[in-house]
């Protein structure tokens, strides 16, 4: 299985949650500066992928992720990201386009590089785990 | 008063509580139906419902956050609570995170459902910036406790001035199509003393409440007549204070013989606070 496979229902969900028509959601969109996403759609979304997908999204994932094997000095300084920081992130977040990483970028707008394709990766990562923890 | 709770008779913490709100015709929220019986708008039931959800959150997070209005899923009005009715609400804690609660519930009167609520979500949020967490806790255990007091209980006499739920004005008006309809918070509104007493912001139930009158008024054609069953996809995105003007469109996108579909979207200041959907169901038989 890959993210194509769920982008179908993914972009189906975050249309619902951010009002507006399926065609108008690209899949590398940003959904906080092209769809508007608040903190509260954010929350909308993660619970109703994890309905539909059946899995369980850890809040705060995608940062937690992301920062992963780095220690904390070495990702952020004073709320910003260092460059270390950076380029773990640019590879963790490999679907967002390259130009939308600034250098020195502060860590509480790390959501507004979210995209469609961010959430179709975690719910395969969710739902992979989940097949591996029935498995086991 | 905007506390809807007047008892609450079960309280598991983080779980489930059941609670119950006497109609008493000196209610703000009391308004004639169609056929003329002082009624608790379905909106302020639904409020109830979400208090009483609200306190068992408050209760097992020892009262460090409370819930505000986030979205509502699904909002079923099936019948009525009258003047002198007792409603029971019974409201399920399906999950509780560190930054939100997720929630269902239903309303009854007499055994009876007259409002359910699902797939709810509300943002937990510091409670100091909202509430003084030691009057939330006396108010729990002023209400929290077993027994029927029905006995003290009157539906008394109507004492208050009702509660104004229309536009301040409707800038557009197309039947049966779309209107828009504009609202200014002026902050006097005594909503705002309760909701909340540190952060005055417009309660969703009440701002939802006056879209669902809009719509029945936008439906409204000759003969036909439609009545609000309930809303979907309900959603608070930003706190209305007060000073702000809220911008209301509301749209109809089915008209049918059986019901009828609204969408609508609330901005203010150009940015969207509120967006949901509103279902109606026609009314067979009052063709005037």
């Amino acid at each position: 299985m890959n993210t194509d496979t769920i982008y179908p229902k993914v972009r189906e969900i975050i249309a619902d949650v951010l009002a507006f028509d399926e065609e108008e959601i690209q899949r590398d969109g940003s959904l906080v500066e092209d769809y508007s996403a608040e903190s509260i759609d954010f929350l909308d979304l993660v619970y109703q992928l994890e309905r539909e997908f059946k899995i369980k999204i850890p809040r705060g994932m995608i940062e937690q992720e992301a920062r992963r094997g780095v220690a904390n000095e070495d990702f952020e300084e004073h709320g910003r990201l260092t460059d270390k920081g950076l380029a773990h992130l640019k590879e963790y977040l490999s679907e967002v386009p390259e130009d939308r990483f600034t250098t020195g970028m502060q860590v509480s707008l790390i959501p507004t590089l979210f995209t469609p394709e961010t959430f179709c990766k975690i719910v395969l990562r969710e739902m992979e785990q989940g097949e591996q923890a029935a498995s086991d | 008063m905007f506390h809807f709770v007047d008892q609450i008779l079960e309280l598991e913490s983080g779980r489930h509580a059941l609670g119950i709100k006497r109609v008493t015709a000196g209610d703000t929220f009391v308004q004639p139906n169609a056929g003329g019986a002082a009624t608790l708008l379905s909106c302020i039931i639904g409020e109830a419902l979400g208090q009483l959800g609200a306190w068992s959150v408050m209760a097992a997070k020892d009262f460090t956050v409370r819930p505000v209005a986030g979205v509502v899923g699904e909002v079923v009005i099936i019948g009525e609570a009258a003047v002198g009715d007792s409603v029971l609400l019974d409201t399920t804690i399906d999950s509780v995170t560190d930054d939100a609660v997720c929630y269902h519930a239903v309303a009854s009167v007499d055994g009876a459902v007259v409002l359910r609520l699902e797939n709810a979500l509300g943002p937990l949020l510091p409670m100091e910036q909202f509430n003084d967490p030691n009057e939330v806790r006396e108010r729990l255990a002023k209400i929290h406790h077993a027994g029927d007091s029905a006995g003290k209980y009157q539906a008394g006499e109507r004492t208050v001035a009702q509660f104004d739920l229309s536009f301040d004005e409707v800038l557009s008006f197309e039947s049966c199509k779309e209107a828009t309809a504009v609202r200014t918070l002026s902050g006097s509104e005594a909503f705002l003393r309760d909701h909340f007493p540190r952060k005055p912001v417009l309660p969703l139930s009440l701002l939802l409440e006056s879209l669902l009158q809009l719509g029945q008024e936008l439906l409204e054609d000759g003969g036909s007549r439609y009545i609000p069953t309930g809303a979907r996809k309900v959603k608070m995105s930003r706190f209305v204070e007060p000073g702000s003007s809220l911008v209301a469109k509301i749209q109809v996108t089915e008209r049918g013989g059986e019901d009828a579909l609204l969408k609508f979207r609330c901005e203010v200041d150009g940015k969207r606070v509120c967006v949901g959907q509103a279902d109606y169901s026609a009314v067979v038989g009052e063709s005037q």
